[in-house]
C-alpha cells in the first residue's frame, strides 16, 4: 500500500535526510521506524503524508504516485491519512468535541454524522467523559488519546505516529501504544517511528531501523537494536 | 455541501472571535482607529473644501462703465462675457443699485444724503460684477476686457488693487488643497498599515493551528473562510464603534461650527448623511478586514 522507489531527500545546505530508501508497507501491517534523532524518521512519514517531496525517487500510495497530486486534491488525499504528533497539535480554542468533529467538517460530513461518530471514537479512546473540556485541561496522555481519536474518526486506511510517545509517561505511553494496536488489529495500517525501545520491544512486530538518512535493518519480528 | 461549508466556517468565524476575546477587542481597537482617522481626515477635507469654496466665492473683479453708456449697452457687454468659458458668473449692478448697497453699508445715516443733496445727482457708476471658474484667471480676463470692443466704455477696473489680496488668497487655496491631500494620503496609508499589521499578529498567533487543519484534510479555503469571516465582524464592530466615536467628536464640535457650513453645524451633517456614513465605515471596515486577514494568512497556508 505505501512504497518508495529509491527515495531521497536532501534539504537546503547539502544537508542529506533520507538517502536511496526502498521500502515496501502492505496493507493492514504495523511498522515501527526506530532510530535516533535526526535519522530521518520524520521526514519518512512526511513523505507519506504528502507533506514534503523526495528530491529523488518516488513515493506511491496504494499504487499512486504522490508527486502527481494536484496541490488542491492534497487535503482530500490527507482524508486517507491520519496524523499523531509528539506535541499532539490540538487545537487549543476548540473544545474535546470540537477538535474531533473539525477533520469531519471540514470533510462536509453532515452535523447528524458527526454527532453520532465523534462520540463513538472518544468511547473508544476513553475519553467520552472529557468532550467538552479545552486542551489545556487535559494531561499529556489524555491529548494524546484525543489526538489519536482525531486522527481515527474519518477511518483513515494509515495512522503516521511520530513519536506519540514523546512526551508521555510510561503508562500513558503504554495506553496509546495499546490503542495502536487495537487499531491495527481492526485492519488499518500503522506506521509507528519511535525512540523507544521498551515500546518497540514490547510490540514485537515488523521493526525498521535508521541510522543518518539510511534503513539498515529490516525485520519481521523485530528488536530495538542499535 | 457548499452552504454547509459556509455556515460551518461563518459560525467558526463568530465562534473565533468570541473565544479570543482579547485579541479581537485588540484587532477591533486598532481598525476602529484607522477608520476614525479616515473619517476625521475625510472630514477635516470636506469641510475645508467648503471654506475655499466660500473664499473664491468672495474674490471677484468689477468693471465700471463711464457715466453716458446706456443700460442696453451694458447689458449686451454682459451678455458677451458671459459666454467666455473662463467665467463663472457677470452680474450687473446699476448705478441705482450700487446707491442703495452703498446706503445700507452706511447703516442708514444721514451723512450720504446730505452729501446727496448737496450733489444733486447720484454720482456713482454702473458696473459689472465679474466672478471667475478659477481665481488665477482673472489676469487674463481683466487683459482681454481691455483690449475688447467696449474698452472705451469702461471707466474703471478694480482690477490692479485687488490683484494683491487676490494672489494672496489664490496661493492660499493652492497650499491648502495640496497639504491637505497629502496629509490625508499619508493618514490613509498609516492606518492601512496598522490595521494590516494587527491583524498579521492575530493570523502570527494562529498559525500553528493552520498546520493541525491542512494535516487532518481541510482545505485551504475552508481554512480560510473562518479568518475572512472574522475579518467582516471586526469590520462591522470596528465600524459601529467609531460611528459612537464620530457622534461624539460632532456634538463637541458642533458648537464651533455653527454657520460656518452651510448644513447649519457638524451634527446637522452626521445626522443628515448617517446612513451614508454608517454605510461608508462598513465597507471600510470590512474591506480593510478582510483583505488585510486574507493576505496576512496566506503566508501560513504553503503546502
Amino acid at each position: 500500500m505505501i512504497k518508495f522507489e529509491n527515495v531521497s531527500k536532501i534539504y537546503q545546505g547539502n544537508f542529506i535526510a533520507l538517502e536511496n530508501i526502498d521500502l515496501l508497507v502492505g496493507n493492514g501491517e504495523f511498522v515501527s521506524v526506530v532510530g535516533q534523532s535526526g535519522a530521518g524518521k520524520s521526514t519518512l512519514l512526511k513523505m507519506i503524508s504528502a507533506e514534503e517531496q523526495p528530491t529523488e525517487g518516488r513515493v506511491y500510495f496504494n499504487d499512486r504516485p504522490l508527486d502527481t497530486i494536484k496541490k488542491k486534491h492534497l487535503p482530500y488525499f490527507r482524508r486517507n491519512i491520519g496524523t499523531v504528533f509528539q506535541d499532539f497539535k490540538l487545537l487549543p480554542q476548540k473544545t474535546v468535541f470540537e477538535n474531533v468533529a473539525y477533520a469531519l467538517e471540514a470533510a462536509g460530513e453532515t452535523d447528524e454524522q458527526i454527532a453520532e461518530k465523534v462520540p463513538e471514537i472518544l468511547d473508544i479512546v476513553g475519553m467520552s467523559d472529557k468532550m467538552e473540556k479545552y486542551p489545556h485541561q487535559l494531561s499529556g496522555g489524555e491529548k494524546q488519546k484525543i489526538s489519536l481519536a482525531r486522527a481515527l474518526v474519518h477511518n483513515p486506511l494509515v495512522i503516521l505516529a511520530d513519536e506519540p510517545s514523546g512526551n508521555l509517561d510510561p503508562i500513558s505511553t503504554w495506553e496509546i501504544i495499546q490503542l495502536l494496536l487495537k487499531i491495527n488489529s481492526l485492519g488499518t495500517t500503522v506506521v509507528l517511528a519511535t525512540h523507544n525501545k521498551d515500546t518497540v520491544d514490547k510490540i514485537a512486530k515488523r521493526v525498521i531501523t535508521m541510522e543518518a538518512g539510511r534503513i539498515t535493518r529490516d525485520e519481521v519480528k523485530g528488536k530495538y537494536v542499535i | 455541501m457548499k452552504w454547509l461549508k459556509i455556515v460551518r466556517t461563518f459560525k467558526e468565524g463568530c465562534v473565533n472571535f468570541y473565544r479570543n476575546g482579547w485579541l479581537s477587542f485588540a484587532t477591533v481597537s486598532m481598525l476602529a482607529i484607522s477608520l476614525y482617522i479616515i473619517s476625521v481626515t475625510a472630514t477635516l477635507g470636506f469641510t475645508a473644501n467648503l471654506v475655499i469654496a466660500s473664499l473664491q466665492d468672495k474674490i471677484n473683479v468689477s468693471v465700471y462703465f463711464n457715466s453716458g453708456v446706456s443700460e442696453e449697452r451694458i447689458v449686451e457687454i454682459k451678455n458677451k462675457l458671459a459666454q467666455y468659458d473662463e467665467i463663472k458668473s457677470v452680474d450687473y449692478v446699476s448705478k441705482e443699485k450700487a446707491l442703495e448697497e452703498l446706503i445700507d453699508l452706511s447703516g442708514g445715516t444721514d451723512t450720504i444724503n446730505k452729501a446727496l443733496e448737496e450733489i444733486g445727482e447720484n454720482p456713482l457708476l454702473s458696473s459689472i460684477v465679474i466672478r471667475a471658474n478659477d481665481p488665477e484667471q482673472y489676469g487674463k480676463i481683466v487683459e482681454s476686457i481691455g483690449n475688447s470692443f467696449f474698452k472705451d466704455d469702461i471707466s474703471v477696473i478694480n482690477y490692479e488693487e485687488n490683484k494683491s489680496v487676490i494672489d494672496r488668497l489664490t496661493n492660499m487655496i493652492l497650499m491648502l488643497r495640496k497639504s491637505g491631500l497629502i496629509f490625508g494620503l499619508v493618514f490613509v496609508f498609516v492606518s492601512v498599515l496598522i490595521t494590516f499589521n494587527a491583524i498579521r499578529i492575530t493570523m502570527y498567533s494562529h498559525r500553528q493551528e493552520f498546520e493541525v487543519m491542512r494535516l487532518v484534510g481541510a482545505s485551504n479555503l475552508y481554512i480560510r473562510m473562518p479568518f475572512v469571516f472574522e475579518g467582516v465582524l471586526y469590520g462591522l464592530v470596528a465600524g459601529a464603534v467609531v460611528m459612537i466615536f464620530l457622534f461624539a467628536t460632532s456634538y463637541f464640535i458642533s458648537p464651533l461650527t455653527d454657520g460656518n457650513i452651510p448644513q447649519g453645524n457638524l451634527l446637522d451633517v452626521y445626522f443628515g448623511n448617517f446612513f451614508i456614513i454608517l454605510g461608508g465605515l462598513f465597507t471600510g471596515g470590512i474591506l480593510l478586514g478582510v483583505i488585510s486577514s486574507f493576505i496576512a494568512i496566506k503566508r501560513y497556508l504553503k503546502v
